[in-house]
């Protein structure tokens, strides 16, 4: 009897007593085991199954899944794996039999995939998860049963870490771990081999800091750390594991933003970045990373090799502060931003438009915006280029960036040298073309072309132009002899840009094609576009045709004379059309085709070019457009850069359409609005509009928006922002009728700094206040509160009337004065006789006391001001009645009637109906006052009430308005303290306060790092006040807030502040504390 | 180079006795001259309205010097018509000038009081041109003893001693008054106002203004025409973060510094830029004005 019989045979007694499939896989399990194991390794091996089986009520599954895996064992599996497999079923079984089912069924899988040697350990894997308690044992299961495929991707030493992150996790969530888990293989396997480590021990440390950002993790990390340059990603972990070891939540916050950046910088910049960033992980981890996330941003404004000197300038400032580096590496600090300006050498129009404005504004007169060229562009009105500076009449279009030098003043120097030929085509006139008007230079020879002729045209320069059958030539040729003007005219009158625009004459000079691959005609224009940039020597023609150059040149030159005006642009371009046209569109073939440089030929009317009468392409000896035998098509020569687009044309329109829309003003050639019909014919001849670029598809279509917009355009003329600091932006141009109270609120929105303390730092343009009236309510409510406090209100005017200033007060014992003080002058007398030195301050004199007060009251209109004051009073009153409920239902039941006569009054109540008093007060005394009060959402929403304005008089609206008090959100008490300052510097009175009535601190979403820190606002606030103070306004907080005392001390350090505790009081208390604060 | 009054020692004048001795320079821009003249030889007030540095004060000097000049008249005393120039006296008003300022006050002698007069009794008294700069800025009690000498009357009450002058024949009161900077509580009152005939100043005309800057700068006329075009652009700022433009003295300024040799661009930096505001915006806006007119 083989072994296996007389194994079976002795086994079976004990195994008879299960399921009759354990026998089965026990007598398979043995036979397949046969040929590899000894006879006493295949008793061991019984035995082990055996003894399973008896460990606890459902281990007999363990050893069916023991006996099955015999069956299945690997080829590599040695005797001291199999043995080792038993050993470890057993202690298992003997714990959870589950556990051992999974791990036995897994087993063969694994030690193929693992190896035989690594059995155990991988055993003791699952069993560091297994906590005794159900759920642990499955997530174990779990991990037995994933066991092959975790192999696949995985070395042993990395699933134990995948271990300790499963078991970190398993402590907050099993199911979390569990999910974590099964998708390990799935995730890991995406990732290269070296990443698989870092990425596990960064999910340690997430899992130890912020574990329900695990799934995240798992779901997104490995695709976001693709991004990364390979080489880098474990340091890049390892910065972002220093994040999550800070205990910081939102560590996969930073892990995801900067792997984002990092996607969109070059992976041959990473290497530099994740050096700088490791620069400062020792200092703060969250710069490190903040850093990294910013880079792409800040690249957007320096290069990548100025990217250091950044980094360095805010690692010095980490050194000394971490809250200032952080904020620093934010973007979020003014030291930062101005940094960054200064490093980059980029001018960026956002900065220096507001001078630019200016100016301009200096240079032409006009009250002229500056705006973006792609903002012209957007409008649709014929502009289609995003990059061209232009004007259309009120606003110059300037591009946003210069960034065509290395350094920021030569950058400067280009955008000014665009602003100014744009400005001096305003100032010099280039768009006030006026066809019966005579030139300066030239001998006027347009009525001449005009006769017989009845012109259509709605504008002067189109009915010029209308003159030109080739209207492209024409256009091309005004617009150079124009832009010759302009820059001689700059060149002339302004010396001190002289050189930056020679600079930029040379350098569109050097960007221009070759003249001699040019045909002939269009060689003539582009020659003349040369001479116009000062570029004498650019200039080549064959020698052949110098003359008709000779004189083309000659005639531009005759209009870059101080008396030149646009109108002598406008007849050398009919003489220069003419020449044109005699100039074949060919390319030069002839022998003597030598092309060499041109002279001009001075004087303008050579060469039989007089004679009015001989009118471009008139009579027919040539037909527009026509391209003769041979002949090329004209090209439009290129672009000047720092010119950009000139369309007279569709400015004049323009300016014609603003007129028009603007109650018609008795139009010098046209009186009658313009029709649509002549809109369109007009835009279909113009050469100012690029209709290829602006049509694709239906002309009519595109015709019809086109027009929608430039009326829209001439409807709105552009306003002249009048803005300083706090730029005030309109958001709506609802309500524009004056005096009318508009339907709409009208909502400004002004952009203040909001300081940082941690950081000692503002952050720049952070919070945005949007000022708007209040809406009306009842009159009544001003009434009622003046008839309630009648006598209050009788006391409080009496009070302020004693205020008023006599204007002239007697001053005594003046070294000078009006008259003797005959006191004075008798003591002196008698000093004198008396022989002592006298005392000769005898004189007297009126002084004139002015009282020149302006004073802002700010109210605070947050939600807790909804509070009922009872409620408040309510724990004081409690110990009247003591215990006796008699006295407690009579205190109820007067209570009650109270509140049904009148309702409770709220904190907001009474705020409102000191501020009627002190109204009161105010109107008697005669200070100019303003009230105002705010409430607000986050720092994008800081709303800015107007209840009176201090330009506004006490009038039925502003009683409306004071109705409309009410309790809306939260307290960022910084911003509104801001704008309230800046609304009392726009008074001009000497003394200047500003009074803030609260009921508790400040408060707002995002007002510090989290809700529950008061640090923040409270210093923001104080600074605020601060700011105010240095302003010379004299700041004062009144709260009624009974812990006012606390934060109070700290933000008006050393400012006036009052708590009333009583607030009852505060109806009486605000005029009194008013009176002290200004007598 | 322009006599820039340069002395060992100063001259010191009796208020009365200060005349323009020589002729200022004054270029006509309109018919103000002739305005001026015939006001007073019809005695009537005259209120001169302009910015500041327009040359108010200039033209009321060169008035001065221009209806002093000498008709021939010999004099009994002297023999010489030495002493027959027009007195000019001029007070800038400030907001503690009161009516006793201007009309005189006890003072304290070794041996008791002495009554002094003050300058518009000096003037009253000789029959001098009275300038009061800037009026609106005096204490409003001074109007009181503008009203009676701006009409019919010519009287001047002196309250402390009891008097009343009448004016000398050749006595004018000449104010002047800037529109643009002063408040609206310190506007001129219409009773007053409306007692003088007004002469407006505007800044010249860039021509004009280029002969005045070259003249009394000193620096070539070029230059000059730089600097008026300078004024003329930084004059459309005005109501645009500028309060007031850059006036024709600040141009002469400028000049002067360019011609004793300090570099044009930071003459107009110190003369102009810095001068006329402290927004460093507007600043930088000038600057790159004065940067594209100066190389």
């Amino acid at each position: 009897m083989s072994i296996v019989g007389e194994l079976l045979a002795r086994h079976q007694v004990r195994l008879s007593g299960f399921p009759a499939p354990l026998q089965q896989h026990y007598e398979a399990g043995l036979r397949a085991l046969a040929p590899r194991l000894s006879p006493s390794q295949l008793q061991i091996w019984s035995e082990t199954g055996v003894e399973l089986t008896a460990l606890s009520l459902r281990s007999w599954e363990a050893a069916v899944e023991y006996f099955k895996a015999g069956t299945v064992l690997p080829e590599n599996a040695t005797w001291d794996s199999i043995e080792a497999l038993g050993r470890e079923a057993i202690t298992m079984a003997a714990e959870s039999a589950p556990l051992a089912v999974s791990f036995l069924r897994s087993a063969p899988g694994a030690i193929q995939a693992v190896g035989p040697n690594h059995v155990r350990q991988w055993a003791d894997l699952g069993r560091r998860l297994y906590k005794g308690n159900w759920k642990s044992s499955s997530l174990a299961a779990q991990f037995y049963d994933l066991g092959p495929n975790v192999f696949q991707v995985m070395r042993v030493g990395q699933v134990s870490r995948l271990v300790l992150f499963i078991d970190e996790l398993s402590r907050h969530s099993y199911e979390l771990a569990s999910a974590c888990l099964s998708s390990a293989p799935a995730v890991l396997g995406k990732l290269d081999e070296g990443d698989r480590l870092p990425f596990i021990a960064f999910a340690v440390e997430l899992a130890q800091s912020s574990w329900a950002d695990s799934r995240l993790y798992f779901e997104r990390g490995a695709p976001l750390l693709q991004k990364v340059h390979g080489p880098l990603r474990e340091r890049y972990l390892l910065l972002a594991a220093q994040v999550a070891r800070g205990h910081n939540r939102s560590a996969f916050q930073y892990f995801e933003e900067a792997a984002v950046a990092f996607g969109e910088l070059e992976p041959d910049d990473h290497h530099k970045v994740v050096e700088l960033a490791e620069q400062l992980a020792p200092y703060s981890s969250f710069a490190a990373m903040d850093f990294i996330t910013s880079v792409p941003r800040v690249l957007q404004r320096i290069r990548i090799d100025e990217l250091e000197p950044w980094q360095q300038a805010g690692f010095r400032i980490l050194q000394h502060s971490h809250d200032g580096g952080e904020a620093y590496f934010r973007l979020q600090s003014t030291r930062g931003e101005d940094i960054l300006d200064t490093l980059s050498a980029r001018v960026e129009l956002s900065k220096v438009g507001e001078i630019l404005r200016l100016y301009c504004k200096a240079l032409t007169g006009r009250n002229l915006s500056v705006q973006t060229t792609a903002s012209l562009a957007e409008k649709g009105i014929g502009w289609v280029d995003q990059q061209k500076a232009s004007t259309e009449g009120t606003t110059i279009f300037l591009p946003e960036v210069m960034e065509r030098y290395t350094e920021k003043d030569e950058n400067f120097a280009a955008i000014k040298v665009f602003a100014t030929h744009q400005a001096a085509r305003l100032e010099l006139g280039s768009f006030d073309f006026r066809f019966d008007r005579s030139p300066a230079v030239f001998e006027d020879s347009r009525p001449a072309a005009t006769e017989g002729f009845t012109s259509t045209a709605v504008t002067d320069i189109e009915r010029f132009f209308d003159l030109f059958p080739d209207r492209q030539l024409a256009s091309d040729l005004f617009t150079v002899v124009e832009d010759g003007r302009i820059d001689a005219a700059i060149k002339r009158e302004y010396g001190g840009i002289r050189r930056a625009l020679t600079r930029m004459q040379k350098a569109a000079l050097g960007a221009r094609e070759d003249v001699r691959r040019m045909p002939l005609r269009t060689a003539f224009v582009e020659n003349l576009v040369r001479a116009s940039l000062d570029g004498s020597d650019a200039v080549l023609y064959p020698r052949g045709r110098a003359a008709e150059m000779a004189q083309g040149l000659g005639l531009l030159k005759a209009v870059a004379v101080p008396e030149a005006v646009v109108e002598d642009s406008g007849e050398a371009t009919m003489r220069l059309y003419r020449l044109a046209l005699t100039i074949p569109n060919v390319f030069e073939e002839q022998e003597d085709g030598e092309w060499d440089s041109v002279e001009p030929m001075d004087g303008m009317e050579q060469g039989g070019m007089e004679g009015g009468g001989e009118m471009g392409g008139q009579g027919g000896e040539m037909q527009p457009g026509d391209v003769g035998e041979g002949e090329e098509e004209y090209q439009s020569p290129d672009d000047v850069d720092y010119r950009g687009d000139f369309k007279p044309e569709l400015v004049q329109l323009l300016m014609k359409l603003r007129k028009d829309a603007q109650g018609g003003n008795a139009g010098e050639m046209s009186p009658t609005p313009l029709t649509e019909e002549q809109l369109k014919e007009l835009l279909e001849k113009s050469m100012d509009f690029d209709l290829d670029s602006l049509m694709e598809g239906d002309l009519d279509a595109t015709t019809g928006m086109f027009m929608s917009n430039l009326m829209k355009e001439a409807g709105t003329p552009s306003q002249d922002k009048d803005s300083k600091k706090g730029d005030p932006t309109s958001d709506q141009s609802s309500g524009e009728g004056e005096g009318e109270e508009a339907l709409v609120p009208l909502i400004t929105t002004y952009y203040y700094d909001e300081w940082d303390f941690r950081a000692q730092d503002y952050k720049p343009r952070w919070c945005a206040v949007k000022e708007q009236k209040l809406d009306q309510g009842e009159e009544n409510f001003y009434e009622n509160a003046l008839r309630e406090h009648a006598g209050l209100v009788a006391q409080t005017r009496k009070q302020f009337e004693l205020m008023k200033p006599e204007l002239f007060r007697k001053i005594k014992r003046l070294p000078d004065g009006e008259d003797f003080d005959l006191d004075g002058a008798i003591e002196w007398m008698i000093e004198r006789r008396a022989g002592v030195y006298p005392n000769d301050k005898i004189y007297w004199r009126r002084n004139k006391i002015e009282r020149d007060v302006a004073v802002a009251f700010l109210i605070d209109m947050s939600a807790s001001t909804d509070e009922e004051i009872n409620k408040r009073e309510k724990k004081y009153d409690e110990d009247e009645y003591d215990d006796d409920p008699r006295k407690y239902l009579s205190w109820w039941v007067s209570k009650r009637r109270q509140e049904l006569t009148a309702p409770p009054k709220r904190i907001i109540d009474l705020e409102k109906e000191s501020t009627v008093l002190l109204m009161t007060a105010l109107e008697t005394i005669g200070d100019q006052y303003g009230i105002y009060g705010f409430s607000g959402y986050g720092r994008d929403n800081v709303e800015f009430f107007v209840i009176k304005d201090f330009d506004e008089h006490l009038d039925h609206a502003i009683k409306q308005r004071l109705d409309k008090i009410t309790p809306i959100r939260s307290t960022r008490m910084g911003p509104a303290i801001r704008h309230a300052t800046y609304k009392l510097n726009l008074t001009d009175a000497k003394v200047k306060i500003l009074v803030l009535l609260s009921d508790g601190r400040p408060q707002d979403h995002g007002y510090g790092r989290d809700r529950t820190e008061k640090e923040y606002a409270i210093h923001d606030t104080k600074q605020a006040l601060n700011e105010a103070k240095r302003e010379g306004i004299t700041p004062f907080a009144l709260t009624v807030d009974r812990a006012g005392h606390d934060y109070l001390k700290t933000m008006c350090e050393d400012m006036g502040y009052e708590v009333v505790a009583d607030i009852e009081a505060l109806p009486s208390r605000l005029p009194t504390l008013y009176r002290r604060l200004t007598e | 180079m322009v006599d820039t009054a340069m002395h060992e020692t100063a001259f010191i004048h009796a208020a009365e006795e200060y005349t323009v001795q020589e002729e200022p320079y004054y270029l006509p821009i309109a018919d103000e001259i002739e305005l001026f003249e015939t006001a007073y030889a019809q005695r009537i007030p005259v209120l001169l309205k302009g910015p500041t540095g327009a040359g108010k004060t200039r033209f009321v000097e060169y008035m001065a010097w221009r209806l002093g000049r000498p008709f021939s008249k010999v004099s009994a005393r002297t023999g010489v018509e030495a002493e027959h120039r027009k007195p000019l006296i001029t007070v800038a008003c400030h907001e503690d000038l009161t009516a006793s300022d201007l009309v005189g006050r006890y003072l304290l002698d070794t041996d008791g009081t002495r009554w002094v007069d003050g300058p518009l009794t000096r003037a009253v008294k000789v029959g001098a041109i009275c300038y009061l700069d800037e009026v609106v800025e005096a204490r409003k009690d001074t109007t009181v003893l503008i009203h009676p000498l701006t009409d019919y009357r010519r009287l001047l009450p002196i309250e402390k001693l009891g008097q009343v002058i009448e004016a000398a024949d050749g006595f004018l009161l000449v104010i002047s008054y800037n529109p643009g900077y002063q408040s609206a509580l310190k506007d001129l009152k219409h009773s007053t106002r409306q007692r003088f005939i007004s002469i407006e100043f505007g800044y010249p005309p860039k021509e004009q203004e280029t002969d005045i800057i070259a003249h009394e700068s000193g620096v070539a006329r070029n230059v000059a025409g730089d600097l008026a075009k300078l004024g003329e652009k930084v004059r459309n700022l005005r109501e645009h973060g500028l309060s007031e433009g850059v006036s024709t003295r600040l141009l002469i300024y400028a000049g002067r510094l360019i011609a004793n040799g300090v570099a044009p661009r930071r003459a107009c930096q110190v003369a102009v830029t810095w001068s006329l505001t402290d927004d460093q915006e507007v600043q930088r806006s000038i600057e790159e004005v004065v940067t594209s007119i100066f190389e």
